[in-house]
């Protein structure tokens, strides 16, 4: 018989951990030995400990946390303003054939042009004003929570609408519980898919001129040559909506609380 | 009328036919339920379809009726007219003096699947009716209460339905449909998609709760042992287009158990019914035959 200790299975499951554990590390480290190795230009490509430096400075300059606070203002205002839009307009038409007529295909033109394409239009309109940020992450969130929320709304199954008819349920709170409920798994999944889009439209948004902002400060840096300023701001923008997709998908399986 | 005294049956079984007009019976004044001269069409990828043809018959308060028929014989429909889910192509459904014209809290229906609201316990789904009908939470969840005890689920009273058998599923849905305390209560094959043994325990479980909730029941099923068994009238349909075929007295001593299973006068009208309905399925089955 064998033990724990020899057992294959085992011994590539303690393989898998150990080299799971060690694969961040190991690419930074060689990462570093490449950038130092002048086997490339370290100006362009510049180690990790040079990266380290630049965040360091950016938190010391005190920039950072205006620029962190200016890119998540525009994110979660942006996000709130559009899901909220995108779930009561697809309540509406998801139940409301009238509605749907008038607006569904209008939605249907609109939401296959990319955000980003918005851009040039958004700056005539609004210049570089913080409105005009808000307007294209609103833009992106919008349509995709519109769209799952009007499927969402639409397979709502027909027996819980007869039951609750049956049972004498009012027209408002019908729309309030029994579809709104009905319909929050497929929501949940649009809005999730709209966290990742709020961070390409941000992108977008502060490319496009601000004067504030994780992805302004990587423009800033790339003017000035500063190529590890440029990383580091990669590196932050990477962590924020990590960390924003991660603690939504803690959210969402909360939300849909009865599962 | 004429038909309905000289059925050479009804000394033997109180058997009669129901398709003399609705004033034809002294009783009629009384009805809970009128239906009168009802047919309901739908509209087919082939053109319309008569679902229910010019259907009368009245049921009386307190009163437990079945609809038996071949699948497709329009029984739910019928069913489903009298709750207001189906408006009439031609005719009338009354309920309690009133046409029914859409959904009332005082109509409840337990349909074939328990259709209960997955985010509520059991509790709040049961207590939904009393608070869309303007109950205080704390009065709703009372009530709910009440009738928890009834079905015999206070254990699972804050489960979420999902965690409940489909058997269990089925009492809060029955529990739910009572909370508006409906003066008729609609059900619709509500045990159809159970096991065998956990429908002849539901089946008790229906002729206990219905001495205590006084409520007249419409019940429709294609399992006549579960009609005989539970009505104090069967009424058998025929199939495409749905019309009522007879209507039997089941003239059963109550209170009832599945022991009448046995019982010569049960046997007989059993016999009664299923050589009906196999002449009724046989027909249907041709006449789909032919159109295909």
């Amino acid at each position: 018989m064998s033990t724990g200790r020899h057992d294959p299975a085992n011994a590539v499951r303690r393989l898998s951990v150990l080299v799971g554990v060690l694969s961040v590390p190991a690419f930074v480290g060689l990462w570093e030995l490449v950038a130092r190795s002048r086997i490339v230009n370290a100006v362009l490509f510049p180690p990790p400990s040079t990266v380290a430096v630049a965040v360091l400075d950016w938190i010391h300059s005190g920039q950072f946390f205006g620029d962190v606070s200016a890119s998540l203002f525009r994110v979660t205002a942006g996000f709130a303003i559009g899901a909220t839009a995108g779930i009561v307009l697809g309540i509406l038409t998801g139940e409301f054939r009238l509605i749907s007529s008038l607006l569904s295909p209008l939605f249907h033109i609109l939401r296959p042009i990319p955000p980003i394409a918005f851009v040039p239009i958004v700056i005539l309109w609004f210049g570089l004003s913080e409105t005009g940020k808000l307007f294209l992450v609103v833009w992106g969130v919008f349509f995709t929570v519109w769209l799952a929320t009007h499927i969402g709304v639409q397979k709502v199954d027909r027996g819980l609408i007869r039951a609750a008819l049956m049972l004498g349920t009012p027209r408002r709170q019908m729309l309030s519980e029994i579809v709104l409920l009905g319909a929050l798994p497929y929501i949940v999944v649009g809005l999730r898919t709209a966290v990742s889009i709020s961070f390409y439209t941000l992108v977008a948004a502060e490319l496009a001129g601000a004067f504030a902002g994780i992805v302004y400060r990587i423009e800033i840096a790339q003017q000035n040559m500063q190529t590890g300023q440029v990383m580091g701001g990669l590196a932050a923008l990477g962590l924020l909506s990590f960390v924003a997709d991660r603690s939504f998908a803690a959210i969402s399986e909360r939300a849909v609380w009865w599962r | 009328m004429v038909a309905m005294m000289h059925n050479p049956l009804r000394p033997a079984q109180p058997l009669r036919l129901v398709n003399a007009p609705p004033s034809a019976s002294p009783a009629t004044a009384h009805a809970i339920i009128r239906v009168e001269d009802l047919s309901i069409v739908f509209d087919a990828p082939r053109g319309q379809v008569v679902a229910v043809d010019r259907v009368s018959l009245d049921v009386m308060p307190g009163e437990f009726v079945s609809l038996v028929g071949p699948s497709g014989c329009g029984k739910s429909t019928l069913l489903n007219a009298m709750a207001g889910l189906e408006r009439p192509f031609e005719g009338r459904v009354m309920v309690a003096g009133g046409p029914m014209l859409g959904p009332r809290p005082d109509v409840g229906m337990v349909f074939q699947q328990p259709h209960l609201f997955p985010w509520k316990s059991v509790r709040r789904n049961i207590a939904h009716g009393p608070r869309a009908l303007g109950k205080s939470k704390a009065e709703a969840l009372r009530m709910a209460d009440d009738l928890i005890e009834m079905i015999g689920l206070t254990r699972f009273a804050n489960a979420y339905p999902h965690t409940l058998s489909g058997g269990m599923q089925q009492r809060v849905a029955i529990a739910r449909a009572l909370a508006n305390q409906p003066r008729v209560l609609l059900m619709d094959e509500p045990f159809g998609a159970l096991d065998a043994q956990t429908r002849a325990v539901m089946q008790d479980n229906l002729l206990e709760l219905r001495d205590r909730i006084h409520a007249t029941i419409v019940f429709v099923t294609h399992d006549i042992d579960e009609a005989i068994l539970l009505s104090d009238r069967v009424l058998i349909m025929s199939a495409g287009p749905g019309r009522i075929l007879r209507d039997l007295s089941v003239g059963l001593p109550r209170p009832r158990s599945s022991a009448i299973l046995t019982d010569p006068a049960y046997l007989a009208l059993k016999r009664d019914c299923l050589d009906l309905i196999r002449t009724e399925g046989r027909k249907a089955f041709e006449q789909m035959e032919a159109v295909t």
